[in-house]
């Protein structure tokens, strides 16, 4: 079930002071909820459908994490062989899987080049496309 | 304590950060207009590629050879992620001074008494790992008791066998260590030339520099050599005020991608100098007292080297661009000859005064519109550069910077955010 998730954006306004001056401090900045650390953070886009399990499509906005602990299971983004992949990762079997039908896991090899870049730690979905940056 | 921390090869790192496919290749990247090498990662110096600021057309048969990716120099992410790499190193030290784009200083205060508890050493491997593991850039870090001590720590850090990328001098038999093997010319400071006349005199190493009689080196060199002696042997001489200090030059000045043969490109190109400078000036504070531009070919055409200059003194020292880009305008004829192909122009500030200390004239009173300048620069500070103008810079910019080999700038447009596969 979708939870909708209540933000507090209220004043508190008391007293008999001009409301107005107290909405001018209401702007609420996304970074601040969405963002950790800043300084090892980085935004990407999804291209794919393979991890539609978890929610994230393709075009989806991906906020990565460097700092962020990687976890069993987590979803990751990582360094594959030259290509920055989204995958779930299986710690235990060195295993990177996917979250739809029909993708296998794909086992890491020793040949293979691969570096943990982060976790991905919010996917954001565009239900209107950014016509205006993009 | 000091320490300095680093990036090694910083544009060429940067460049590593968001393309994967070029991680443990050799990549190299060119300056302004691609003229020349500018950064050499790690494995093209493995590969040979050792000569810094080689002009690009000189090596370029050995770049194909290796197999070397080059890069354009992508300011707009190499500052984002200076910025970044600052803010983490930030963390372990109450004070930061940023001193370029790569390195920064920490200062853990004055007493010496002050120890981290898990030691210098660890402490440095922490702050490098930790750089490492939020930004991915590779970074030196050394440690020791005076900034010129420090960035010693730093150059051995990175380039005397034994250490790992850290190193810091606590001891005297580390400060030894070190200094013996080090060229006097790695030494903070001291240039080529200074360099040619301490060898001169026998002296090679950073350790025979540090043992030379305060009183001499002042007497035979100058208060900065003595200084820098001082600071060798654990004495703090240098700090940040110092360097910090407002400039006492603004310049602005680049070499076109394509020659320039009409006077109006040329008015066009000074006067967007104009306004980098006097977008500099007010960030500063300071007011132009008298000014310099200039214009010129290429010191390597056949037809021989056209240089002109005009110098412009203010009546009343201003900061404001209309009246700096005018004095632009007003020198074009004195500037451009017809037949020419103008390869650099530039404008440079060359006599500022702060303005909170200006004394205003009592019988030409300043016209500056300073409401109107502190609008333009927040405009700009919000929109982006460029937001608005002076019109007579042209709308289209026929001179702008030639960066055939850009890379995308993953961390500062939408646009050009990293792809993700999910495949």
């Amino acid at each position: 079930m979708l939870k909708f998730i209540p933000l507090r954006a209220q004043a508190g306004i008391t007293g008999f002071e001009s409301p107005a001056a107290e909405y001018k401090q209401l702007g609420l900045d996304l970074d601040q909820l969405l963002i950790d650390h800043p300084e090892a953070t980085y935004i990407g886009y999804a291209e794919g459908e393979s991890m539609t399990g978890v929610g994230i499509f393709s075009g989806d906005l991906l906020i990565i994490s460097r700092v962020e602990p990687v976890r069993n299971n987590d979803i990751i983004v990582a360094n594959l062989n030259g290509d920055f992949v989204c995958k779930l990762v299986d710690k235990k079997n060195k295993r990177l899987l996917s979250s739809a039908a029909g993708y296998r896991p794909y086992y890491l090899n020793q040949g293979d080049e691969f570096e943990i870049e982060g976790v991905c730690i919010r996917s954001i979905r565009l239900h209107r496309p950014l016509s205006h940056v993009l | 304590m000091y320490a300095l921390c680093d990036v090694s090869s910083m544009y060429a790192s940067c460049e590593k950060v968001f393309d994967p496919k070029i991680r443990k290749k050799p990549v190299v990247v060119l300056t302004n207009n691609d003229g020349c090498i500018c950064a050499v990662c790690p494995v093209a110096k493995k590969m040979g590629l050792t000569k810094m600021f080689a002009p690009f057309f000189q090596v370029r048969e050995q770049l194909e050879e290796i197999g070397a990716v080059v890069r354009s120099s992508n300011y707009e992410l190499y500052a984002d992620l200076s910025q970044k790499m600052m803010d983490v190193c930030a963390k372990f030290a109450p004070h930061i001074h940023v001193y370029s784009i790569d390195e920064c200083f920490l200062y853990y205060g004055k007493t010496n008494r002050y120890v981290p508890s898990e030691g210098w050493e660890a402490h440095a491997m922490a702050i490098r790992q930790k750089v490492w593991r939020s930004v991915r850039l590779p970074i030196g870090v050394g440690i020791a008791s005076t900034p010129t001590l420090a960035k010693a720590a730093n150059h051995a850090a990175k380039k005397i066998a034994g250490f790992n990328g850290v190193a810091v001098i606590d001891t005297q038999q580390q400060r030894y260590r070190v200094l013996s093997q080090m060229k006097v010319t790695d030494v903070w400071g001291i240039g080529r030339r200074l360099g040619k006349r301490l060898n001169a005199l026998g002296i090679e190493s950073a350790w025979q520099l540090a043992n030379l009689k305060r009183g001499w080196a002042r007497k035979h060199f100058s208060i900065l050599v003595e200084s820098t002696v001082d600071e060798l042997n654990g004495t703090v001489k240098f700090n940040w005020d110092e360097v910090r200090s407002a400039k006492r030059e603004i310049y602005s000045t680049r070499s076109f991608g394509q020659r320039i043969y009409q006077a109006k490109a040329l008015r066009n190109a000074l006067v967007f100098h104009a306004q980098i400078v006097a977008g500099k000036l007010r960030k500063q504070g300071s007011l132009v007292k008298s000014m310099t531009i200039f214009a010129a070919s290429s010191v390597h055409d056949s037809a021989g080297y056209y240089r002109k200059s005009v110098q412009h003194v203010f009546c009343t020292p201003t900061n404001d661009t209309s009246k700096i880009a005018a004095v632009c305008t007003a020198s074009l004829n004195a500037l451009f000859k017809q037949g020419i192909g103008f390869y650099r122009c530039g404008v440079g500030l060359v006599d500022l005064v702060d303005e909170h200390q200006y004394q205003q004239d009592l019988f030409t009173p300043a016209a500056d519109s300073s409401a109107l300048m502190q609008c333009i620069d927040d405009i700009n500070q919000t929109f982006g550069r460029d937001s608005v103008f002076v019109a007579s810079r042209g709308v289209k910019q026929k001179f702008a910077m030639r960066r055939d080999y850009l890379s995308p700038q993953y961390t500062t447009c939408w646009r050009d955010l990293p792809r993700i596969k999910c495949n």
